[in-house]
């Protein structure tokens, strides 16, 4: 039996790991991924002060001070279910079984897809595959492709691999249908580009949120907006144009692209081809809880926060004794929160272990998650922190509820 | 065109198929998985959950004090062996 198990190598599941090793606790940490580091391995980007981001060295620093401290990492080890029996938290894994009293789930987020005709087809892949092959394992997943979907992430990817020499031909909008819905339409993407504007690292946006103040100027500006794009690393960002197929015999040849009006209606006649040899989807991250839903955690979809998220409280505690969560898995945000809330999740572990009093330093850490959120260089959603707050109040119901049946 | 999309790739479930499923009966996401088995392949709808969601929300409303779409263990592929192998 291990004192604490952390499943999910990834910025939060090391940091939590190497603060409860500093206070002197044994830890095991398990991940389905063949290295450690999760999605921060894929990162690479200028920060405002001209340092550069390397997710891949940021991730080997977490993974050498952890290992350093006596810390147990399994890689390619994927968890398939979790339960409890009695006190203890059962982990299965393909072929090992482990037990602990106080597991940490930190897995992460996932993609989520958007159907486009032809997207079945070899040589399409999500947007965050294609960092994986380019960063992690330098491979080019092509010479020149397609990306569809404008958001933070497909934008920062595809400067990416811009850096490693592979061609974008442009970045469109999926067309819209019941599952694109808001990433087809124009107004809504301009509209959730304009937040990011002050941090992101492109004159587009930058010039974009001077002039879209108000409404009528928004409308002008998806009405003008040049139908073949406005550049950003020598990237044509399309917001006037759409990809309606994916076409190719057997494989990726290239994508039929339409104009589509201010609301994302395809104006016929206007179809043309645009050839690649490969395409990314971008349809945006969501918590990955799978693991949460199984032991039994309630949930409760938060916009704000990408999905479906485990109810849990600023503590990283669960409403399931001995069960934590911390990272991108209690909402979407970048590695620096999910840094910080490793640390809160392994203050708390300690804490409740009895080994020592915490106190201070948990509610230092929750004040830090807050500040780190509040600097943040990347948000994934304007209102993230308004979506933590509708998670508290569901968790002051949840235990005002706990409450009223133990009085009853 | 888009009616003839693939969803669920384990099932072969179509966007058309979904979208006329969902209007016909105002259906739940988990409603809709169950009549037409989107998401009930092997991959445990690691890839078509979201978006069968998104087809039933778009003619009902989403429910979002539970998840629809349940997630059943074993949420990873593992081989029968590795499951429950009796050493002779």
């Amino acid at each position: 039996m291990s004192k604490v198990i952390i499943i999910g190598a990834g910025p939060a599941g090391l940091s939590a790991a190497i603060t409860i090793a500093e206070n002197g606790l044994d830890v095991l940490v398990l991940d389905e991924y063949m290295i450690a580091g999760g999605r921060l391995l894929g990162q690479l980007y200028e920060e405002p002060n001209g340092n550069w981001w390397n997710g891949i060295k940021e991730s080997q620093k977490l993974y050498e001070k952890a290992v350093e401290l006596g810390v147990k990492i399994y890689l390619n080890t994927p968890v398939s279910n979790i339960e409890k029996i009695d006190d203890t938290w059962v982990i299965y894994t393909n072929t090992e079984t482990y037990t602990t009293s106080h597991l940490l789930l930190a897995t992460g987020a996932a993609e989520a897809p958007l159907p486009i005709p032809g997207w079945t087809l070899p040589g399409v892949m999500s947007v965050g595959a294609a960092q994986v092959m380019t960063n992690v394992h330098r491979v080019k997943p092509g010479y020149h492709g397609v990306i569809i979907g404008v958001n933070v992430l497909s934008s920062a990817i595809a400067m990416e691999l811009k850096l490693a020499g592979i061609g974008v031909e442009c970045i469109a909008l999926p067309k819209m249908n019941k599952v694109t819905k808001e990433s087809g339409n124009p107004m809504d993407v301009m509209n959730s580009l304009l937040h990011v504007s002050h941090m992101a690292p492109s004159t587009f946006v930058k010039l974009g949120s001077k002039l879209m103040k108000n409404e009528f100027m928004k409308k002008l500006g998806i009405s003008f907006f040049p139908k073949s794009g406005v550049k950003m690393w020598d990237i044509p960002i399309m917001l006037r144009k759409a990809v309606i197929e994916i076409y190719g015999d057997g494989k990726v040849e290239g994508v039929k692209v339409a104009t589509i009006s201010p609301t994302g209606e395809v104006i016929a006649g206007t179809e043309e081809k645009i050839g690649a040899d490969f395409v990314c989807i971008a349809g945006g991250l969501y918590p990955l809880a799978e693991l949460a839903a199984v032991a039994g955690c309630p949930f409760y979809h938060i916009e704000e926060l990408g999905g479906y998220i485990p109810l849990h409280n600023e503590r990283m505690e669960t409403t399931l004794d001995g069960l934590y969560v911390a990272g991108n898995i209690t909402g979407i945000e970048g590695a620096k929160v999910a840094i910080s809330q490793g640390i809160t999740a392994g203050l708390s572990i300690i804490h409740n272990y009895g080994l020592s009093n915490q106190e201070a330093a948990i509610q230092a850490a929750i004040h830090h998650i807050e500040q780190t959120r509040k600097e943040a260089f990347i948000q994934f959603h304007p209102a993230v922190k308004e979506g933590k707050q509708k998670l508290k109040q569901h968790w002051e119901n949840h235990r005002n509820s706990k409450k009223l049946e133990i009085l009853s | 065109m888009e009616k003839e999309m693939i969803i669920c790739r384990c099932e072969e479930i179509t966007y058309g198929k979904l979208v006329e499923t969902a209007n016909t009966y105002n259906c739940t996401s988990r409603e809709l998985k169950l009549r037409t088995r989107a998401g009930m392949g092997y991959c445990g709808g690691r890839t078509c959950r979201n978006m069968v969601d998104s087809i039933a929300y778009s003619s009902s409303e989403r429910i979002s004090t539970e998840i629809t779409l349940k997630y059943q263990p074993p949420i990873r592929p593992i081989s029968f062996g590795d499951l429950g192998a009796v050493e002779r």
